[in-house]
């Protein structure tokens, strides 16, 4: 009998913690699907009273976090059910790889010239005179006032 | 009325073209005739403000009186409409708020054109670049969305304002924007101007250095008036959810910040001079871009106006935009070379451009992320979502890598800094952080639980970085006066701010904006929990507990509501009621989410009213717990107050403003000697 309860015992906590865990898959997968309705908000965010879409999603999200654990899959059966815009993620693969590619581009790019900038005033202060020779005095008086304003 | 109202805005657009046209010959003629003909443009262009004063009033006034013969006032308004609402009818809706934004523009010009003393030269080149911004706008408001277009039958009653557009924020939410979206129309002005006329040195920027901040801070009050508005009223539990439109308005406010802080490059080294004319040609056209995104209907977004045909006037007139920049920068861009080179990766400068390569980064993440919906329709025909957990992912780097180098930079020194100074400066900060760092994980910030909690573990971190330099440089300037002045070290740190406004006010937008990313680190460990209450019933949320009261209607002109009154106790002890509404409006039949919210500086209890269960007849609460979320508001009004400080002029200066004039009247090469610098009293 008591063999039976310890059974029973963990069974039941192996259960709570697959609950838990499903529960947290459902809100980290629910997280990247958008509600179809029309009111551009997040599946598990959208709260407006008779949306038509949102109760049906939720259950299928339900079913499917519980039916597999690969969210990937998950999300492959919402992009197939709803269209590809119910899935807020562009995918890491072909075209939408792009979407993750550029901003880290654009970055790479801007260091590159920043570096080429540099590397070019270095070049062009080792050939010519010193720059000092070429200000305005007056201009520069007026960045005096500017250093002793931002300046201790 | 309605008739006055549509003469004045044709009256505004021919003195605007008047404007325009004059300024251009004035421009190329150069001569005693040309500056005649400035003047009389000049004039007109004042004139153009009277006639858009008046078109918006006739606008307001007509909201104001229930004037339904107005297409515009029906659309929009009702006859139970509170007054602010009607009052801010003229920006709700399409028409009505591009008028807003060309009486915004004409009067942002009004001011300029006033105070053309300050350089005659300059402000009537300035004038006609804004003139040429107003003439498109009042072409918009005349030919494609007339404010003063009128119904064949007069209805009774409106259509009634936006029901989620109907909360005092957004009385105030949207003017904030539009004075920053059409506040950089200035600098741009002064830049193009500057530009064309190869005006020698930096009085562009000593002039334009105020109305930069102020449409900066226009601009940030507008970002967080909107994101507290979408806490407080759209009921999803968070502030900004990376719409579309959210990010319009983000953009310009990131180059304009790189700007904001690249200005100071070239007015102390002369250096960057054609980054920042970019920077400041980007900001304009992001802007413009903004407003393309918000009323074309291009994008997809809960803020967007409806679909219309207006987005093609917008690229014509953005094509237009950068023609004129890149042949002006052509044609002279030899005037931009710059004066100094950088001497050392390991200075102040070069912090300025890692700084500018951050803040352009992001802008181009949050550029790229909004437009690609777009750009993937056109290579695969349907339209990708791109969503919040995207831009999370791709700008919490960017933004960490930045916090990283607003804690860094003011440690360099201008030219070179040198190794030892660095270790002396940086080691008190990095050791402080390294132990906040450690200090976290008993209180449960541990880096290792995810990527969220590394996230808000590394920002705390880099936070506390960014706090110690801030407060060791007050101390350490502190220390150099309380010397000098006798006195301690806190009457050392007030004189040392008051002679340096424009840096430590600086220091405090550092801090505000770092307590506001405190505020936003504290996402990681948001929680929360919906359930069905009926009276006696309990919701337990973290140590919080809600017990169902009651459930209650209510009904008035403009709305019905339903309520529910939950009784809040923490850790048992009672400590507030709380009473979350749905409200139906009347006139729109559109539903809007009243969102309780119990606050502290630790988190907020934030609960929703979802509905009744149709079954059970018993309200759906949606409970949520935001950790820090009060540091943001917080850090808001940090930046506003630390924005303030640097726009007031310095201590010493307000003593001596006749040497600063004099030193300023010598760079006048146009015998313009009434320059006011940057720092002089007003």
């Amino acid at each position: 009998m008591k063999f039976a309860a310890t059974i029973l015992a963990l069974f039941l906590s192996v259960g709570s913690l697959m609950a838990a865990d499903n529960s947290s898959r459902f809100e980290s997968v629910g997280g990247k699907i958008m509600c179809s309705c029309g009111c551009g908000q997040m599946l598990l965010k959208c709260n407006h009273v008779g949306c038509p879409n949102s109760a049906t999603m939720i259950r299928q999200l339900h079913e499917q976090v519980a039916a597999t654990d690969d969210d990937q899959a998950v999300l492959n059966f919402f992009r197939k059910e709803w269209g590809v815009t119910a899935v807020v993620e562009p995918d890491r693969h072909g075209f939408e790889l792009l979407a993750w590619i550029l901003p880290f581009a654009g970055l790479g790019v801007g260091v590159c010239l920043l570096v080429m900038v540099v590397h070019k005033w270095h070049v062009h202060e080792a050939g010519v005179k010193p720059a000092e020779t070429r200000l305005d005095p007056h201009l520069e008086s007026l960045r005096a006032r500017a250093r002793k304003e931002t300046e201790i | 009325m309605p008739l006055l109202g549509d003469f004045c805005l044709y009256f505004a657009l021919a003195l605007a073209a008047y404007c325009f046209v004059v300024g251009i010959l004035g421009f190329i003629r150069k001569d005693e005739i040309g500056f005649r003909l400035a003047e009389t443009g000049r004039r007109a262009g004042m004139g153009t403000f009277f006639a858009v004063t008046i078109a918006a009033l006739v606008l307001v006034w007509a909201a104001l009186n229930n004037d339904f013969s107005i297409a515009y006032i029906q659309q929009h308004s009702n006859r139970a409409l509170p007054i602010p609402y009607k009052i801010a009818v003229l920006w709700s809706g399409q028409e009505g708020s591009l008028l807003f934004w060309s009486w915004l523009l004409a009067t942002y010009a009004f001011v300029l054109r006033v105070r053309h003393k300050v350089d005659t030269r300059l402000v009537a080149t300035t004038s006609m670049v804004l003139a040429g911004v107003q003439v498109f706008f009042l072409l918009l408001t005349c030919f494609v969305a007339n404010p003063f277009g009128m119904m064949s039958t007069v209805a009774a009653d409106g259509n009634g304002l936006n029901p989620l557009l109907q909360y005092p924020e957004m009385v105030i939410h949207p003017p904030m924007l539009y004075l920053g979206y059409v506040g950089f129309s200035v600098p741009f002005a002064f830049a193009l101007a500057a530009l064309m006329m190869r005006y020698p040195g930096e009085k562009w920027i000593h002039i334009t250095r105020r109305w930069t901040m102020v449409t900066w801070l226009f601009l940030t009050c507008g970002i967080a008036l909107g994101a507290h508005w979408a806490y407080a009223v759209l009921g999803w539990g968070g502030y900004w959810g990376w719409d579309p439109v959210e990010n319009a308005s983000l953009l310009p406010w990131l180059s304009g910040t790189a700007f904001l802080h690249s200005v100071m490059m070239q007015e102390k080294r002369g250096m960057m001079k054609m980054w920042n004319m970019w920077l400041i040609f980007v900001t304009f056209m992001l802007s413009i871009l903004g407003t393309l995104l918000t009323r074309s209907g291009v994008v997809q977004s809960v803020h967007a106006f409806a679909q219309s045909s207006i987005g093609s006037w917008f690229y014509a007139f953005l094509m237009i935009i950068l023609i004129v920049c890149v042949v002006a920068f052509v044609k002279n861009r030899r005037h931009l070379e710059s004066e100094n080179k950088l001497e050392s990766l390991v200075s102040r400068e070069s912090s300025f451009l890692f700084n500018n390569l951050v803040l352009l980064a992001a802008c181009f993440a949050v550029l790229c992320g909004t437009l690609f919906p777009i750009l993937s329709e056109w290579v695969r025909g349907f339209r990708i979502t791109v969503g919040a957990p995207f831009f999370n992912k791709v700008m919490l780097p960017i933004g960490l890598f930045l916090i990283f180098l607003t804690a860094v930079g003011p440690l360099l020194a201008w030219r070179k800094t040198s190794l030892g100074s660095l270790k002396k400066n940086f080691a008190l900060p990095a050791g402080l952080s390294v132990l906040v760092g450690v200090a976290l994980i008993p209180f449960g910030v541990k880096p290792w639980n995810g990527i969220a909690y590394l996230y808000a573990w590394l920002t705390f971190v880099f936070s506390t970085l960014v706090i110690a330099t801030i407060v060791s440089e007050f101390i350490r300037g502190g220390r150099v006066l309380q010397g000098k002045l006798n006195t301690n070290i806190f009457g050392g740190m007030y004189h040392l701010t008051r002679r340096n406004m424009r840096r430590y006010g600086g220091y405090i937008v550092h801090f505000g904006v770092i307590l506001a990313c405190i505020g936003i680190a504290g996402q990681a460990f948001n929680q929360e929990k919906e359930q069905e209450m009926a009276q006696g019933d309990k919701l337990q949320i973290g140590s919080y507990t809600l017990v169902g009261q009651e459930y209650t209607e209510d009904d008035n002109a403009n709305y019905g509501s339903n309520a529910a009154l939950l009784d809040v106790y923490k850790n048992g002890k009672y400590l507030t009621r709380l009473s979350p509404e749905h409200r139906q409006f009347k006139a729109s039949n559109q539903g809007t989410t009243i969102v309780a919210d119990y606050s502290t500086l630790k988190e907020d209890l934030y609960v929703i009213y979802e509905g009744l269960n149709p079954e059970t007849q018993h309200p759906i609460i949606k409970a949520f717990i935001n950790p820090l979320v009060n540091w943001l508001w917080i850090g808001v009004l940090t930046v506003v107050f630390g924005t303030g400080m640097a726009l007031v002029p310095n201590a010493a200066q307000i003593k001596s403003p006749v040497t600063v004039t004099a030193a300023a009247g010598a760079l006048d090469p146009g015998g313009g000697a009434s320059m006011r610098p940057a720092g002089a009293r007003k």
